[in-house]
């Protein structure tokens, strides 16, 4: 039972809460009241669609259905009704529905303004947001328990990337008219969407509940100990072992069709690299996708999370295609065997992400440039400039130990800053912000002559990759 | 002319203060198979390490290939060890495990089907490492190591995980691999797999 105590700290703790966010959500909504920026409308729709996407590939990916591993292993096996086993794990799945939800309609309101009936659009758009986030986790659950309701949910990822890039296009110029309409649909009819979503919502919750007695502890077992491995990384502080997790598991399902090598030498490698990219074509369109994210950002305004996004994203392609050089950074015992030179070994695997990183930062400065956030010049040309600097950054992330929990954690009066994750989130963005810093740089300011920069970023780059290889080989071949 | 691929003489390791190798001498020549044993914690893969210029030793002399040995591809290419299961690479099957070992050193002592059939991989070539069972994995580490061209064989406990009746091939593998003029060190348990691969038995003692 709980006491009185506790009681009143939860009471506290809420009213706190509310006297916190009060203010700035009165404000947010205040500013709602609005026509919606026709130039800005689509590609923030297709933010919303990009972030529904993410959650359903996530929520898909976790299970969602999952148990601790106690309950797995003993409960779940037991005789006991299968909805009394699930019930803390059903509460935990519509607490996240309905707060991803919540967020999705304030995100869609956001893009869309409000041009009349304030609260009553804004409540459309919080049921269409719910109803969203609840009927999306649903179908996943069902999806966790029959194959053909897992390609609805696959189906229904899909089409919301397509609407993405739809309303993406849309919103830059061909159909701006079409947004702005949807932007100013009728109150009626917003209300009778939300009350279809709603219908929908209500449908898929209930066939949910329904499987969830059927649901096979086989899923679910498997469900979890993924999730298991996930937070065992997460405690760990431990961001490694959790790629290696999902990585590992992705390719032990899975058979291969081998090919013969093409190159010889330690160029063998490099092209390790693209065989394994050329295999997760999936992976692989999302990642060419998501250059066109600055694009958006800036589409939508948000030009501070545009470059952001730059930086990151180039460094993300980068990173993807050094899978080689992490596994023997982690275990040296097959590049032992394979016995290449140190110094080519580094030529090789930094050839993959140089290429990448390079074509990938092209596109979306190719793609901020036509949106119009860049001054005139040949932006997309600081691409090849950068990869240098990306692969010397990719290759020193690659290589970064595990984190160090020994580090101290410093006080400052902005709260505690445990050094040793901290350290390890630093590894190889350093060198990517340090290698790159003409291009961001040139980003701040918009010069009007590009080409100063572009020479620079050149010769920036350059050094970096020679300083890297020079440490990262030493004297050793 | 010296005609040793290893002189180790007087070795001593000491770990967390206590001895762990006292006073060790091996030596082997081209085309020689010795097999170290020892009770657990005597030192084999200790040894090994070593020999494999993975880790120095408090005092002896260790020299392979008429050098101390080095953590160098120079070394590696030379020398070929197998111990702990490796970490595979994602995304390429067995088949394109071995395929890249030969690419990588431009040519094998064994094509690729020749080390498939002769460590029984051909029905799961086409499968991730991870998806094989323990054994199977103990195969293709050694079909890893036995692929490519090497001078010294260094194995720590190539028994791990096989079953019988594939020691007595492991045990035909070794043999041929000395008759071409290799030198294998194997740490071992397994007396009847030395026995079969005719090799010079070193036991170690427990250092005191």
């Amino acid at each position: 039972m709980k006491g009185w105590q506790e009681r009143y700290t939860a009471l506290f703790g809420a009213a706190m809460l509310i006297a916190i966010v009060s203010q700035p959500i009165a404000s947010a909504l205040g500013s709602l009241a609005r026509q919606a920026d026709p130039s800005r409308a689509g590609s923030g729709l297709a933010l919303v669609a990009v972030a529904y996407a993410a959650y359903l590939t996530l929520a898909r990916a976790a299970g969602p259905v999952v148990v601790s591993a106690a309950d797995a292993s003993w409960r779940l096996l037991s005789p006991l009704p299968r909805r009394t086993v699930l019930g803390r794990t059903t509460l935990a799945l519509l607490a996240i529905s309905v707060s991803s939800g919540l967020v999705l309609g304030v995100a869609l309101i956001s893009a869309l303004g409000a041009p009349d009936h304030t609260s009553l659009r804004l409540t459309v758009a919080l049921v269409l947001g719910v109803g969203a986030g609840l009927g999306g986790m649903a179908l996943t659950v069902l999806g966790q328990a029959s194959p053909a309701w897992d390609e609805w949910a696959q189906a229904l990822i899909a089409f919301t990337v397509m609407a993405a890039v739809l309303l993406a296009v849309l919103g830059a110029g061909p159909g701006r008219h079409l947004t702005t309409v949807l932007a100013g649909a009728p109150v009626g009819l917003a209300v009778a969407a939300a009350g279809c979503a709603a219908a929908v919502a209500t449908f898929l919750v209930r066939q949910a509940w329904t499987a969830l007695d059927r649901l096979p502890a086989r899923a679910i077992i498997a469900a979890s100990a993924r999730s298991g491995q996930v937070a065992q990384a997460t405690v760990m502080v431990d961001p490694g072992a959790l790629t290696w997790a999902a990585e590992d598991n992705h390719w032990r399902a899975r058979t291969l069709r081998s090919r013969p090598w093409p190159v010889r030498g330690a160029w063998a490698l490099a092209w390790q690299e693209v065989r394994r990219t050329a295999r997760r074509p999936v992976r692989f369109a999302v990642l060419v996708s998501s250059c066109a994210l600055p694009a958006l950002a800036v589409a939508a305004g948000l030009t501070g999370v545009a470059t952001v996004l730059v930086v990151a994203g180039a460094l993300g392609a980068a990173a993807s295609v050094t899978a080689g050089a992490r596994r023997d950074s982690d275990n040296p015992a097959l590049s032992r065997l394979l016995a290449v030179g140190r110094r080519a070994a580094t030529s090789a695997r930094a050839l993959p992400p140089a290429l990448l990183g390079a074509a990938w930062l092209s596109a979306a400065l190719a793609g901020m440039s036509a949106a119009g956030a860049l001054s005139a010049g040949p932006w997309w040309l600081l691409g090849p400039a950068c990869a240098p600097a990306l692969a010397a950054a990719a290759l020193r992330m690659a290589g970064r130990r595990p984190v160090d929990h020994s580090l101290p954690i410093i006080d400052t009066p902005g709260g505690a800053i445990p050094t040793g994750p901290l350290l390890w989130a630093m590894t190889g963005v350093d060198l990517a912000l340090v290698g790159c810093a003409p291009t961001l740089v040139a980003l701040a300011v918009q010069p009007a002559d590009l080409i100063p920069y572009l020479m620079a970023q050149a010769l920036t780059g350059l050094g970096v990759i020679g300083g890297y290889t020079f440490a990262a080989t030493g004297h050793k071949r | 002319m010296k005609t040793e691929i290893i002189s180790a003489r007087g070795v001593r390791v000491d770990l967390g203060g206590r001895a762990v190798l006292r006073g060790v001498d091996l030596t082997a020549g081209p085309g020689q198979i010795v097999a170290v044993a020892g009770e657990n914690g005597v030192g084999k893969s200790t040894l090994l390490r070593c020999l494999a210029g993975l880790h120095s030793p408090s005092a002896g002399h260790v020299e392979v290939l008429d050098a101390p040995p080095a953590d160098t591809a120079g070394f590696w290419r030379e020398v070929a060890l197998t111990g702990d299961e490796p970490a595979w690479y994602p995304g390429m099957s067995v088949r394109e495990h071995l395929e890249l070992a030969v690419s990588v050193h431009d040519g094998g002592r064994l094509s690729v089907e020749e080390a498939l059939t002769a460590f029984d991989l051909q029905e799961r070539a086409e499968l991730h490492p991870l998806a094989l069972s323990t054994g199977q994995r103990q195969r293709l580490s050694l079909a890893m190591a036995l692929i490519r061209p090497s001078r010294l064989l260094l194995l720590d406990e190539p028994e791990r995980g096989l079953d019988t009746a594939f020691r007595a091939r492991l045990a035909g593998v070794l043999r041929r691999y000395a008759a071409e003029g290799g030198s294998v060190i194997m740490a071992t348990h397994d007396h009847e797999l030395a026995g079969e691969c005719g090799a010079r038995l070193v036991t170690l003692e427990a250092a005191v």
